[in-house]
């Protein structure tokens, strides 16, 4: 598991107060039982964690996965190391 | 039972500094949506785009003397309040009028010029007008004062359902006897930095403009202005041959009791089925929905749901329209604004239509008149209101032959 990874779980762990071995990278956070406002809330956290921002198109709540939301981190991360 | 009827509006906008202009806008399917000016575009996330109210002059509309005390919510809220007034020719100077006002989020072009001032300029002067400016019972305190009302005057918050809030406020005081007469509507100055990015940050902002109903739709765009109506009863107007705009027939309100932010079908459906009751109409024999219609994946289908529940095959009847693409998602001024359209739609027998349009969304399956007014009777209409918070008003009109 990468890092960048590890980091997210632990926070999506933290916020939906699960344990972290029960998120997998098909999870969506809405199986994970982070809905409305809380999911907002741990993009902002996760966009905090790394100072980084993340596109509403990267954020579908519905039907967007937890790995899905990884990549879109890493692909952040990287921009930002070019800029 | 008391009827009560509507004999003045009045209105500002994105789409104009009048009832006729902003009227006339809905008709033509004109967006009020443009670049932002308000702010620096640079701060946002987002496209920078909003429904602003442009090249308006106060000085034009409101004494001089007066305008220091004003945050922008107060001034549209006075230019409209004047409109409605003198349109409908009622002697308002009495203590049997009262002044209702819907504010979502109070003065907060004042509160936030200040603040930056204090905090970020470190400034050592605070502006002694500042309380007065940005105080959400402003607007219905200047126009209680602008037109010598004396009858009960007060604000109403309730985010985006103020406006139908402060309507049924004021509907059922004058049903207990306790005025004869109100002005009543809202108000709302919202497009600051602050309030921007806090939208931006719960991600509801659309990041190219409002599509609501539809396919691809991305979020809302904010709006501001005012709508103002006076509330008179029918025997009041017909003794004074006054024109009858519309009469205000039922107000439905409801909690969800739910999510602070995620719509509930049940809390919308419950709101509307309270103001058809009140105003004792069938389901069947609603023409036309002014809807909430936001522009959000979650209103959107939660509110068609919703409108399913309440009319069941009748739904698929109704032509279901929302203006929030012409003037803007104006928060506490959202049903005010409204109910110009629906003023409108059951005087001139034209339905606004939804602009930005692309195509059906599954869980948006009624008929929203797309992108062009309809020209069709309404003899009854219903107008949505639903706010974070799980708040939900709702008000019924009938057009008066």
């Amino acid at each position: 598991m990468s890092n960048v990874q590890q980091e997210i779980f632990e926070i999506i762990a933290k916020q939906a107060k699960i344990d972290i071995a029960t998120i997998k990278a098909d999870s969506t956070l809405k199986d994970l039982g982070v809905a409305s406002l809380d999911a907002i809330e741990v993009i902002f956290d996760i966009e905090e964690h790394f100072n980084i921002n993340l596109p509403n198109e990267d954020t579908d709540f519905e039907a967007g996965t937890v790995g899905h939301l990884v990549d879109a981190v890493q692909r952040q991360i990287t921009l930002k190391g070019n800029s | 039972m008391r009827r009560i009827v509507i004999t003045g509006m009045g209105a500002i906008c994105a789409l104009g500094h009048n009832a006729t202009d902003t009227w006339q806008g809905m008709v033509e399917g004109r967006s009020g949506i443009d670049t932002i000016h308000h702010v620096d575009a640079s701060l946002l996330r987002n496209n920078p785009v909003a429904a602003e109210v442009t090249d308006f002059d106060p000085t034009q509309y409101i004494d001089e003397a007066r305008l220091p005390f004003l945050d922008p919510m107060s001034q549209y809220a006075l230019v409209a309040a004047n409109e409605a007034i003198a349109q409908s020719g009622l002697d308002v100077r009495n203590g049997r009028t009262a002044v209702v006002t819907g504010v979502g989020v109070g003065g907060e072009e004042t509160r936030e010029g200040l603040y930056k001032k204090l905090y970020a300029d470190k400034a050592g002067r605070f502006h002694p007008l500042g309380i007065v400016r940005i105080m959400s019972n402003a607007p219905a305190s200047q126009i209680s004062m602008a037109h010598g009302i004396t009858g009960p005057t007060f604000t109403v918050a309730s985010a985006c359902a103020s406006s139908n809030h402060a309507i049924a406020q004021a509907a059922l005081m004058m049903r207990a006897g306790i005025v004869d007469a109100a002005v009543v509507g809202g108000t709302e100055a919202c497009l600051t930095l602050g309030l921007l990015r806090a939208w931006e940050a719960m991600r509801v902002l659309s990041p190219d403009t409002c599509r609501p109903f539809s396919i691809n739709r991305r979020g809302i765009v904010l709006g501001e202005g005012s709508a103002m109506f006076v509330l008179e009863t029918l025997e009041s107007a017909q003794a004074r041959g006054a024109t009858i705009l519309a009469e205000l027939v039922g107000v439905g309100m409801s909690a969800d009791a739910g999510d602070i932010a995620a719509p509930s079908e049940i809390g919308a459906a419950a709101a509307i089925t309270a103001a058809l009751q009140d105003a004792n109409m069938q389901p069947a024999e609603v023409d036309y929905i002014n809807a909430h219609g936001t522009g959000t994946a979650a209103n959107d289908c939660t509110e068609t749901a919703a409108i399913h529940r309440v009319f069941g095959e009748h739904a698929r009847k109704l032509a279901i329209s929302s203006t929030k693409p012409m003037h803007g998602h104006a928060l506490g001024a959202a049903g005010a604004l409204e109910l110009i359209a629906v003023i409108g739609a059951l005087r001139h027998g034209i339905v606004p239509p939804t602009l930005n349009y692309l195509g059906p969304d599954p869980a948006c399956d009624l008929d929203y008149v797309p992108l062009d007014a309809r020209r069709m009777p309404v003899n009854a209409a219903v107008s949505n209101s639903f706010a974070f918070g799980g708040l939900n008003a709702v008000v019924a009109l009938r057009r008066v032959p």
